[in-house]
């Protein structure tokens, strides 16, 4: 009996884990393509504001006049206060984004620097800065 | 008779002049790692702002520069740069289209190119160039990436192995 419940909690636990999204600290070589920089103009339509990756969504306007969101990973929340972006000031604002094109082919990036079109302030990854 | 000697002569000064020149250029060959401590800090981490291979596998001749570039995890372009400064082909990871040019200039080495892929922004291209200079046993490349009317230059050094 006990070794049934036991079964079944494992179970159970398994899908509960499966179920939630993780966010996590993945190798940039795993997902990203080296090989392949990229440099995409457009507005910020949403924050994923978590750690230890921060997503920044832009709608950037393709060649053929289409608008494709693009999802942008970025250092974490953390490192983007510490660099004195607020999360408010940041949704609706026009931003140049430097980074490298994900392997997969979908509309992904990660960031390794951008730039608020408006004050011409660039940011980038926090491990750049740190001496 | 006179005037076939000094045409001799001149032939031969400049045939000596030319070997003296390929001479004084600097060999750029051999195995070399790249040492993130003396490069610039805008290629460390994660998400540099240009990317730099981690090793470089260079053969030089008089007239041909071959270079493999390989990174972690990453496919490894090579090319062999014809030194005259014409046109070839770089055999880049599927996907990319890659051409470029080499040629010295003064004790530099200078190569550009030119990479394409597509992107769900469309066709993507992008610029660089790289100047290469040897100090001893540390290469230094001077790299500046053109793309979408930005660009960015960075500076990575490399150790020989």
């Amino acid at each position: 009996m006990s070794t049934r419940l036991a079964f079944v909690t494992v179970c159970l636990g398994l899908l509960v884990a499966g179920a939630v999204p993780v966010q996590a600290h993945h190798s940039f070589s795993a997902t990203y393509d080296g090989n392949k920089p990229i440099t995409l103009r457009g507005t910020v339509s949403k924050l994923g504001w978590s750690n230890p990756h921060a997503h920044i969504y832009i709608d950037v306007k393709g060649p053929n006049g289409k608008t494709v969101t693009w999802e942008i990973e970025s250092a974490g929340a953390s490192n983007l206060l510490r660099a004195g972006i607020r999360k408010e000031d940041f949704v609706g604002t026009e931003v140049i984004v430097k980074g490298f094109l994900a392997k997969d082919g979908t509309p992904a990036a990660n960031a390794s620097s951008f730039t608020l079109v408006e004050t011409k302030k660039e940011y980038v990854s926090e491990e750049k800065t740190t001496p | 008779m006179k005037r076939v000697a000094i045409i001799l002569g001149l032939g031969l000064t400049l045939s000596v002049h030319d070997g003296a020149l390929a001479q004084a250029r600097p060999d750029f060959s051999g195995t070399w790692r790249f040492n993130q401590g003396k490069s610039s800090p805008g290629i460390a981490g994660n998400t540099p702002n240009i990317p730099f291979p981690s090793q470089l596998v260079i053969k030089q001749s008089p007239t041909e520069l071959y270079v493999a570039s390989t990174s972690v995890r990453q496919a490894p372009l090579t090319a062999t740069y014809k030194l005259d400064g014409s046109k070839v082909t770089v055999d880049a990871p599927r996907g990319i289209s890659e051409t470029g040019e080499a040629r010295f200039d003064g004790e530099t080495v200078v190569i550009t190119t030119r990479r394409s892929f597509s992107s769900p922004a469309g066709e993507t291209v992008v610029d660089f160039k790289e100047t290469w200079s040897l100090t001893g046993t540390i290469l230094t490349i001077e790299k500046t990436r053109i793309e979408g009317g930005e660009s960015t230059t960075e500076q990575a050094v490399y150790d020989k192995v």
